[in-house]
């Protein structure tokens, strides 16, 4: 089985190799002819206006963890999946309660307005 | 498989009341817009509907959804424990003032209370290590979000934080001993670790490891030293029903699964040559651990109870010191001394109860949680001030009282195993706890009341309720010969 | 040295170093990205135990998601970027005495151990498996997994939302 894992071990390292290549030719290699203007965030765009190390609204977070909970939700439907035509018509309904709680704090989630970003 | 799950479905009906009933509580929620209690009545319902399929499983000892959870004698006691206790919870939130401020969120209030309730209920019939832990989070979980429920008070919000982060660490700890005792015995559920266990063949070392790990995370939940520090703090953040909550049925549920987790798994099947007395298997002397725990955990509450101005934290530290009382009976191994520990909570169920709700009864009327403020209480509040005194006194453990009852037996059941000198550091800790007692006790009815002497009223639902806890507690000191049959009957548990 | 041990020691040490990184950082942004090479080194050695489809769960939960988080909630913090961390400096000795002592202890623990050990084999993928389990023998455990994911969200949405009055107008 783990033979079916050294492309993903492969790549790891090709990505890892490429970007610190390409990142480091381009320091050395590439021409640097700085001006003020290049200097600036968005060199032919708008103003900065801030700075970008602000805090974050509180949705954001929010959002977070009403992804991380529907996430998991998402790894138990998994198994099932893959199994699905051979656990049937009570695997079927078993994995319904199971959504049906989920669904409830869905609703519940989106009567809140916990969804809603205004 | 289908139709094992279909037969474990019919005895798992409590548990499955309970979930419906926190399904419907959110429905109800969002439906019924005006926030006037109404989530409240749907809980009771649901409460009373639990009830009943509890009471229809005495006398029934199985095993269900494969091996998972025990349907027994001391599974049911316990739930009857639990469920009388969210009763009294649900009728003292009705009462507190303390929640009003946060009316509009009354209902997730509820919600979370079944919620804590349903983990209870499995976390008194689990017998496998991974529902146990996932029991034990489920409650957990909600109730570190009650804690913080007047989110805006300060108090509160570090009540939440606080117990957050040492419940986390804690059963991280938990899950860690659990893992090793399942590298150790290649099973997860404890009659398959005990058979593990009973063959001899493991390293006693990393039993060793693993059970401390193991009551460290047992022992948070049941807050016994020194994994209690949490909860001083949390007593007096959180909201006083929660606190009530948390000091008597998360308690009694902590305490449950570690009774059936110590039992089952390290009893040694081979040596039961007395009826009632049971030996652990070689390699791993927990109940020395408990001994030196439940010593330190009386001590220790009680000696920094005497410090305290704040009722709920004096309450807090005065049910620290009772959970070491409580301790001592797991200790002996022997099934007079479960019994005596079923017992005790069935007593300290309505004594604490009454104390804290009379402690939120004046905190409503007054707004204050100081002890200094209790002076002269007992001219302007007669009726409500005699019971806290009752219950204090229950708490004492001092005759005609249930109190006295509970405590006459657990330490009789230790005498008789032997542990004279646990008793006798228990009967000086009876002693020193008897020093606060009466110091509320003294504020009440010894000193008179300055500035304003008017005559508080209390309505009559509260005094309805203060009986419903009165009455079982004087009644209980007097006549016992049922409850005491009641609690030796259910020490039966599957298997065993 | 087989490839497997390769493997197997280059992703410990992966996993331990960036746990340094994460506890002796200065800044907290290190710190979380630094988790994120002890999340994956973690999935990677998930892998090499065969476990596949924990290793895939630890991929969309922690790195996914839960570090995420972890990153919201620094940014959700006031001047987190220029505040100092105070890491290591609180009580250096008894901590690190315990710490050791723990560790040694650990070490010595599962060194001497006599482990109950499944044969040395190929495994097939285990997903199949653990989705027959899930709605037969551990249906429960799974409900209740549900059930606590519900409170959770509950949990979240009455903590997380600051004004809830506004909130329910909606």
């Amino acid at each position: 089985m783990l033979e079916s894992y050294y492309p993903i071990f492969l790549m790891l390292g090709i990505a890892v190799l490429f970007s610190v290549v390409m990142l480091k030719a381009s320091t050395l290699f590439g021409p640097k002819r700085p001006t003020d203007e290049k200097y600036t965030t968005y060199e032919s765009g708008m103003e900065p206006v801030g700075q970008a190390r602000d805090r974050f609204s509180v949705k954001f977070y929010m959002v977070g963890v009403l992804f991380i909970l529907f996430d998991i939700e998402l790894v138990f439907l998994f198994p099932y999946a893959v199994n699905f035509y051979e656990l049937g018509l009570f695997g079927f309904v078993v994995i319904w309660i199971f959504l049906a709680i989920q669904l409830i704090g869905f609703i519940y989630e989106w009567k809140k307005g916990a969804l809603e970003w205004d | 498989m289908a139709e094992h799950i279909l037969e474990s479905i019919s005895l798992f009906l409590p548990e499955i009341a309970l979930t419906v009933t926190l399904c419907v509580a959110i429905i109800a929620d969002l439906i019924l817009k005006e926030r006037n209690q109404n989530v409240a009545y749907v809980v009771i319902a649901g409460l009373v509907i639990t009830t009943i399929f509890v009471l229809r499983q005495t006398g029934l000892t199985e095993t269900i959804f494969s091996d998972m959870v025990a349907v027994d004698p001391f599974a049911v006691f316990f739930k009857i424990v639990l469920a009388v206790s969210g009763f009294f919870i649900v009728f003292f939130s009705m009462k507190c003032r303390e929640l009003d401020a946060n009316k509009k969120r009354i209902g997730e209030y509820y919600m979370l209370i079944v919620a804590m309730m349903l983990g209870m209920f499995i976390m008194v019939g689990a017998t496998n290590l991974l529902l146990m832990y996932l029991a034990l989070e489920l409650s957990s979980i909600a109730s570190y979000i009650l804690a913080g429920y007047t989110k805006r008070a300060r108090d509160s919000a570090e009540a939440s934080l606080k117990y957050v982060i040492y419940g986390a660490v804690s059963s991280g700890m938990l899950i860690y001993g659990v893992s090793i005792l399942y590298g150790i015995t290649g099973a997860t559920d404890i009659y398959g670790v005990n058979a593990a266990l009973q063959t001899g063949d493991f390293s006693p070392l990393a039993l060793l490891t693993a059970g401390i790990l193991i009551i460290a995370g047992f022992g948070y939940k049941v807050t016994v030293a020194p994994f209690h520090f949490w909860s001083p703090d949390v007593y007096e953040g959180a909201p006083i029903t929660i606190t009530a909550f948390l000091a008597v049925a998360s308690k009694a549920a902590g305490f449950a699964m570690m009774i059936r987790f110590f039992k089952v798994s390290f009893i040694d099947t081979a040596l039961l040559d007395t009826a009632g007395v049971w030996d652990i298997v070689e390699g791993f002397q927990w109940n020395i651990i408990l001994a030196v725990m439940a010593v330190l955990t009386m001590t220790l509450g009680n000696l920094v109870a005497i410090w305290q101005n704040n009722i709920k934290r004096l309450l807090a530290y005065s049910s620290i010191a009772h959970a070491g009382y409580i301790l001592m009976g797991l200790v002996v191994l022997t099934d007079q001394g479960i019994a005596s520990m079923m017992l005790y909570f069935v007593m300290y169920l309505f004594m604490n109860f009454g104390a804290f709700y009379i402690a939120m009864l004046i905190s409503n009327k007054l707004d204050t949680e100081d002890i200094e403020d209790y002076k002269g209480l007992g001219y302007r509040a007669p009726l409500v001030c005699v019971a806290m005194a009752v219950f204090l006194i229950s708490l004492t453990g001092i005759p005609p009282t249930a109190g006295f009852i509970a405590k006459f037996y657990l330490f009789a059941a230790v005498i008789s195993a032997g542990w004279y000198g646990l008793v006798l550091i228990a009967a000086i800790n009876t002693v020193i706890s008897l020093f606060y007692y009466v110091r509320i006790f003294r504020n009440m009815f010894l000193i008179e009341p300055e500035g304003d002497t008017s005559k508080i009223e209390f309505s009559l639902s509260s005094k309805i309720l203060v009986f419903a806890l009165l009455i079982p507690t004087i009644f209980f000191g007097v006549y016992f010969r049922d409850i005491v049959d009641l609690a030796q009957a259910s020490v039966k548990m599957f298997g065993l | 040295m087989d490839l497997y041990a390769f493997f197997f020691y280059f992703f410990a040490v992966l996993t331990v170093g960036s746990a340094f990184v994460v506890v002796f950082s200065r800044n907290i942004i290190y710190s979380a990205f630094a988790l994120m090479f002890t999340f994956f080194g973690v999935a990677a050695l998930y892998v090499l135990l065969y476990a596949d489809f924990v290793a895939v769960t630890q991929l969309l939960v922690y790195v996914g998601g839960i570090l995420v988080l972890i990153i919201f909630g620094v940014m959700l913090t006031t001047k987190v970027f220029s505040v100092e961390m105070k890491t290591g400096t609180l009580n250096l000795l008894p901590a690190t005495l315990f710490t050791a002592i723990i560790a040694g202890m650990l070490i010595f623990v599962f060194s001497a151990t006599d482990w109950n050990v499944v044969p040395d084999q190929e495994w097939d993928t285990t997903v199949y498996g653990i989705g027959a389990l899930l709605v037969n023998e551990f249906i429960l455990p799974m409900q209740v997994a549900g059930v606590l994911l519900l409170v959770a969200m509950i949990g979240a949405v009455m903590m997380a939302a600051r004004d809830w009055t506004k909130l329910k107008s909606k």
